[in-house]
């Protein structure tokens, strides 16, 4: 089949930028990676990209197809040429550019390396000297962030990190709560007091962009609330973000509803919320600051206050509490007529691949 | 008449007023009966999920339960962040039955009635964008636009992550141009509209927030949009009442207003001000009001 893709080259030295259309003749079940390399064998051997296993494996070759990242190793070309849509390649987002699709993954490993991304054991030994066993539940907590590669995919696409170059971002936090979540690591609270820090957990601005790019179902949006939950958990919670998170609990148990009039100060204290006078004169006078008093209940709000007591004797605080019911989450499959279902990986249907000689 | 049970959520109930107020009376235009649940919570918003997860299951829990209480298939929903606390929430208890039967012993010990599991959680603008709602709407925007350009703001979760959204394609969203141009508007493209308002960190981290926020007004006003519409009132809360912070950071003038989806077709569809109730916007209506009136 015919394959065609438009390619943004760089080159940081000169600074010259265009976009050159490419067609190759390839088999039908190339991905985006072997169209790269048929590219480079072919027609323009001064073409740059990363790559190496070619199966999902070493995070290499992340780069964006249409604006949105992914493994080039991962994406299949048949569908896309079939329908005649000629996909514009470029490099990452977020990364500074080195040469056509190589990203400067620097800044990336920086970050990586704070997490201090190690087993910190301390001197537990095994109970029996030997290994140390772990039950399923605990397992799960960390099972999705251990699947990271590195590819840098979710990166790439962090709105956060787009407007704060600093932020830690998706995929260092999903490593930490790599560590976080592992019994065997003894340095939970030096690594949660770490990641608290201003550009840390709490300046996730929740866009899923991670969720939705990360080739591999990492969630790191999931681990980063798992790592805010263990940290509301623990007591570290001096965090603009964690106060913030924890008014909603205080509004839910009490009023039932967002108490948002006291949402300012509970979150950023009253000193901060004089200065912030008035521009909340200005939003009063629109009726966006509701008075506090009398206070807007939800009708029955003592069963929202009940139910809370008792989760909480229940031992599901925590990154525990997220991971709840995950599995069933991992099983959702998309149909077209149907939308979003949960199907039993048992019996789901394959989807079929091209294939086809050459 | 489809009856579904609504749930208007904390801004709508509070700081949003106009956005109940117009869904209510945009409703039976479109279809839809409302049946107001009374005794629901806070969803949680995601900071429940992240600070107490196992409550934040339960609060959804509950809101679900009471919803099929009422009888009613669907749970109407009329903001992005409500939208998929309950269904992610909705996905946790369906798909894993051991949970389920969990948090309802625990809803029951407190009076609440079990969760069976029978509700499926959508977004009004999923309703109004396709299907029977979509040509209703059709024939309640009769008043039109008057060509009046719209610049789409989603926001970001009502599309991702889209295995629990899943109504359209998170890259390239149709729904609301779609009900953009059957309300006789012309809808504007640019490319954040896709991204995040900042809202969620906006009090924790204003400045990395209003690096966000000034992304879609900035586009959109530069491809020539008269008015932005959103169907999530957290990112109309962070387009319209912190435009002003925006100007102040930046020393320009914005002025670009914002309007609930409700109001957008609410005004095609010819409601009142009674219903509308654009004095309670920061940024003001009027030069849509006057264009309109033309």
């Amino acid at each position: 089949m015919q394959v065609a893709l438009k390619i943004w080259r760089y080159d940081s030295r000169s600074g010259e930028r265009a976009l050159r259309e490419y067609e190759v003749d390839a088999p039908e079940w190339v991905t985006l990676l072997d169209v790269l390399d048929i590219i480079k064998d072919r027609q323009d051997g001064t073409l740059a990209y990363r790559k190496s296993c070619r199966m999902m494996i070493c995070g290499s070759c992340g780069m964006r197809m249409d604006g949105a990242a992914v493994l080039a190793c991962k994406t299949r070309m048949y569908e896309i040429a079939q329908s005649g849509h000629i996909p514009v390649i470029s490099a990452m987002g977020n990364l500074p550019i080195v040469r056509d699709l190589v990203v400067d993954m620097d800044p990336f490993w920086a970050k990586f390396k704070a997490m201090k991304p190690w087993l910190q054991p301390g001197y537990v030994e095994p109970p029996d000297g030997k290994e140390h066993l772990h039950t399923q539940q605990e397992m799960n907590v960390i099972h999705k962030e251990s699947l990271c590669i590195n590819c840098g995919c979710c990166v790439s696409e962090c709105n956060a990190m787009e407007s704060d170059p600093e932020f830690l971002g998706p995929q260092a936090l999903a490593k930490g709560m790599r560590f976080v979540g592992d019994p065997r690591d003894q340095a939970e609270v030096e690594r949660l007091e770490a990641y608290n820090s201003e550009n840390g957990i709490w300046e996730c601005t929740r866009c899923y962009f991670c969720n939705e790019r990360c080739p591999k179902g990492v969630d790191p949006r999931d681990a980063i609330a798992k790592l805010g939950a263990e940290s509301v958990k623990l007591g570290i919670d001096r965090d603009l973000g964690a106060k913030h998170a924890k008014w909603f609990v205080t509004s839910a148990k009490t009023t039932g509803y967002l108490r948002e009039t006291e949402l300012v100060p509970k979150t950023q204290g009253v000193v901060a919320s004089i200065k912030e006078m008035k521009f909340a004169m200005s939003l009063a006078r629109h009726g966006k600051i509701p008075p506090p008093f009398p206070p807007h209940v939800a009708a029955d709000v003592k069963e929202s206050r009940a139910l809370y007591n008792l989760v909480k004797t229940q031992g599901r605080d925590g990154a525990l509490g997220i991971v709840q019911g995950e599995h069933a989450l991992g099983r959702i499959e998309f149909d077209e007529a149907e939308g979003a279902k949960v199907t039993d990986p048992e019996v789901r249907p394959e989807k079929p691949t091209p294939h086809a000689e050459s | 008449m489809k009856r579904v049970a609504y749930y208007k959520g904390c801004l709508a109930s509070l700081s949003a007023k106009e956005l109940d107020t117009s869904t209510q009376a945009l409703a039976p235009k479109v279809g839809l009966e409302l049946e107001e649940l009374e005794s629901v919570t806070c969803c949680g918003a995601g900071d429940i999920h992240e600070a107490e997860p196992d409550y934040y299951l339960h609060l959804n829990a509950r809101i679900l339960a009471y919803a099929e209480a009422t009888g009613a298939e669907m749970l109407l929903t009329i903001c992005n962040v409500c939208t998929l606390n309950l269904r992610q929430a909705n996905f946790q208890l369906r798909g894993d039955a051991g949970l389920l039967g969990r948090v309802n012993e625990n809803l029951q010990s407190v009076g609440v009635p079990a969760y069976s599991g029978g509700i499926e959680v959508r977004h009004l603008l999923w309703e109004i964008a396709d299907g029977p709602g979509y040509e209703l709407l059709k024939q309640a925007a009769h008043k039109g636009l008057k060509g009046l350009k719209v610049a789409p703001f989603y926001g970001c979760q009502i599309l991702r992550p889209s295995k629990l959204n899943g109504f359209e394609d998170p890259d390239r969203p149709w729904s609301l141009e779609r009900i953009i141009e059957a309300c006789g508007g012309e809808a504007i493209d640019y490319p954040a509209k896709i991204k995040c308002c900042g809202f969620p960190i906006i009090q924790a981290r204003e400045e990395t927030a209003l690096g966000e926020l000034i992304q879609p007004i900035e586009q959109a006003m530069e491809a020539g949009a008269d008015v932005m519409v959103t169907p999530c009132p957290l990112c109309h809360l962070a387009l319209d009442a912190w435009q002003s912070k925006l100007e102040k950071a930046t020393g320009r003038k914005f002025g670009l207003p914002i309007l609930h989806l409700s109001q957008l077709v609410g005004v095609a569809a010819g409601l009142e001000e009674s219903e509308l109730k654009f004095k309670r916007h920061v940024v003001s209506m009027k030069p849509v009001i006057e264009k309109l009136s033309v």
